[in-house]
């Protein structure tokens, strides 16, 4: 019985399957000249601020392009899925914009586990999937020569970063020892394994690791292990919302000011830093962006975001906001937006960033720079920007 | 060595007493009502909203907050309690699961489409370390430790000696001989409904200022979190569920110190699955009374 229901499920699925994979193989993306752009980042759960921010950013870019003219004459038209974060709910939002939204673009996610797991639908479908805001290395180790063709990202890897990082604390501070508290997820996961590739490089060992589930809230006992193990500094690639609560409860078992954190957690924001200021002095971090970074574009972008939204932008905004120009420059050198032509372009544009010219590897990845900043006296100072070129797997 | 089990039991029972607070109106309400409240976390949530709000909006002082976050959430109890809880007294099982998971989603998501589902900083609170017998803690933690012993001691006065309490306790052994002696069934539902409510706001409130993030999902890992302590305690168990409560808190703590962090959210299913297999009316009870 059944095996019967299932073996009918399972016909009328592929069925189904079948009809959905001729009827946008027959049928030509409508050609009224809008070019459709799907947008897909958490727009709730825990991560919903980064959605937030993210479709501000991108709505933007679409803004000063319509004012501009379009591209070539043609409007954006942005479509938002919620990804809430999550694989599963990514995969479907990108289903949605690809099926019934009949999307030509997608840029998407923000958090690593969701856009791995949208490499495989976009690359089905044969849609560009132009990622913002990803840093897991592998979304590009799979990308370009290393398979998927329609995926590439505008955005640095951890690898970068936690090489960046390293080298840093290991030269300017003469860390050696650390203990790792990062997030459970494949963002935090892989930015450890990549610091942890380039320990040895520096003399340097971790004494603890640990890994928190988003939504934690309660760090003390883990914090009380490592101010316990004579670690020099806390390895954080996390999440922004948890940094004020793990800074609250350094502050509480008294290792605030003394073992400073260090990674990618949003530790520069104003917010982050006033909810405990003792706990973040000396922090130090490698952002793809940061709104004082010095650059006349830069400048101009934060001052014109917090005009129209009363308040600052965030690393999320201003990634989106360049991707959608990044791809507006790709479409308008491709003189069409034929997905094929488009990507073309992509692969040889030299486009002018607010951090750098932006020009992407054989396997899709941009090369961008990544800028290190410390916290002094309450505030981000910036100590430079470095690049590194991606030694992909053989 | 024997200094860090010490301070991680002390933070387990921080912990703890957070659970304690929130499981306690749970248990109640499973005791009155034979429904587990899965909406429980969201009156959590609801209390810090509510305390957040006066704080950001009005600028009113923490103690004012506290107290306008517990009403309000006892208003919107009054309200759900007429409208849903008391209904289900006396209704099947299932019907008490889908109306109070039903409230839950649309607790949620009024909260999230009137602030935004984006996190909020709380900043109000007592957040200074001070030290105490060598350990330093939070002056919140302290007055969250000192809340639940006042909130217990409280309740165990309140069910022993108060007429609304004794009738809280006989509408948990038998329905239908509460009608016949007269007690108004559905009002002791009520009341009972109110105040669970208000606990698990007070206990939001009182957390808050540690975990400075507020949003509008935040009652679902509490409400997951409760589930496994009232079931431990043996569901209407008020005592029982104390002690559970801090067995959970101290488990964790020290399964964060020695295991790692990420197996931390294990410890509460874990033990869940081993009581439902060996003792399912709970740790404390002889024999199961339902």
């Amino acid at each position: 019985m059944t095996i019967e229901l299932s073996r009918r499920g399972f016909c009328i699925g592929t069925a189904l399957v079948g009809v959905q994979a001729m009827s946008s193989g027959a049928f030509a993306r409508t050609e009224d000249g809008t070019v459709k752009l799907g947008l897909v980042a958490p727009m709730s759960g825990p991560n919903a601020r980064y959605g937030a921010f993210s479709l501000r950013g991108a709505q933007m870019a679409v803004k000063e392009i319509t004012a501009a003219g379009g591209i070539g004459g043609r409007k954006i038209n942005i479509l938002a899925g919620d990804s809430q974060g999550t694989p599963v709910e990514g995969v479907s939002a990108t289903r949605r914009l690809i099926d019934q939204d009949q999307v030509d673009y997608i840029i998407g996610d923000v958090s690593s586990s969701v856009t791995l797991a949208m490499q495989p639908v976009a690359e089905d479908a044969g849609v560009l999937l132009l990622n913002a805001a990803s840093s897991n290395p592998k979304i590009t180790y799979k990308a370009g020569v290393g398979g998927f063709k329609w995926t590439y990202r505008n955005y640095p890897t951890d690898e970068n970063r936690a090489l960046i990082v390293l080298q840093y604390a290991a030269e300017k501070k003469g860390f050696t020892k650390y203990a790792v508290l990062s997030v459970d997820s494949d963002y935090g996961r892989a930015a450890i394994e990549f610091t942890k590739k380039y320990l040895p490089r520096f003399k340097s060992q971790i004494l603890t690791e640990d890994y928190y589930k988003e939504g934690e809230v309660d760090f003390r006992s883990v914090l009380s292990k490592i101010r316990d193990s004579g670690a020099q500094a806390i390895i954080m690639y996390g999440n922004a919302d948890s940094t004020p609560i793990v800074g609250r409860q350094m502050m509480e078992v008294g290792i605030a000011g003394k073992i400073p954190l260090i990674g990618n957690a949003e530790f520069n924001t104003e917010k982050t830093i006033k909810a405990a200021p003792k706990a973040l002095e000396g922090a130090i971090e490698a952002a793809a962006w940061l709104p004082a970074y010095d650059s006349a574009k830069s400048k101009a972008f934060v001052e014109k975001f917090t005009a129209e939204f009363r308040e600052a932008p965030n690393n999320h905004a201003y990634v989106h906001w360049e991707t959608v120009h990044l791809l507006a420059k790709a479409i308008e050198q491709a003189q069409s937006i034929d997905r094929e032509k488009v990507r073309a372009a992509l692969s040889s544009i030299h486009y002018a960033s607010a951090v750098g010219d932006v020009t992407f590897d054989d396997h899709n990845q941009a090369r961008l720079p990544m800028i290190l900043l410390e916290i002094e006296n309450g505030k981000p100072a910036i100590k430079g920007a470095y690049s590194a070129e991606i030694d992909y797997p053989k | 060595m024997f200094y860090t089990i010490i301070e991680q039991v002390v933070n387990g029972i921080v912990s703890g007493s957070v659970y304690a607070i929130v499981a306690v109106g749970m248990t109640m309400i499973f005791g009155v009502l034979r429904a587990i409240n899965f909406a429980h976390g969201e009156y959590y949530m609801l209390g810090t909203f509510g305390a957040w709000f006066a704080i950001e909006y009005f600028d009113l002082p923490y103690p004012v907050a506290i107290v306008i976050g517990v009403v309000a959430t006892a208003v919107i109890a009054v309200v759900v309690g007429n409208i849903v809880m008391q209904r289900i007294v006396g209704a099947p099982a299932e019907a008490g699961v889908l109306a109070t998971l039903g409230v839950a989603l649309i607790l949620q998501n009024t909260v999230i489409l009137v602030f935004g589902g984006s996190y909020k900083f709380f900043s109000g609170g007592y957040i200074e370390p001070v030290t105490l017998f060598g350990f330093t803690l939070a002056e919140q933690r302290i007055l969250i430790i000192i809340v639940g012993l006042i909130v217990f001691i409280g309740l165990e006065l309140m069910v022993t000696y108060s007429r609304i309490g004794k009738a809280m306790r006989a509408v948990s052994q038998n329905i239908e001989c509460c009608a016949v002696v007269g007690i108004d069934v559905r009002h002791v539902a009520l009341w009972t409904f109110i105040l669970g409510a208000g606990l698990a706001a007070l206990s939001g409130v009182l957390t808050a200022p540690v975990n400075v993030s507020v949003y509008g999902g935040m009652g679902e890992l509490i409400t997951f979190k409760t589930l496994p302590i009232i079931i431990m305690g043996g569901l209407g168990n008020v005592r029982g569920t104390f002690v559970a409560a801090m067995i959970l808190g101290i488990a964790e703590s020290l399964v964060a110190t020695y295991v790692g962090l990420q197996f931390r959210d294990t410890v509460g299913f874990a033990t869940l699955m081993l009581v439902l297999m060996w003792r399912p009316h709970g740790l404390f009870s002889a024999q199961a009374r339902f």
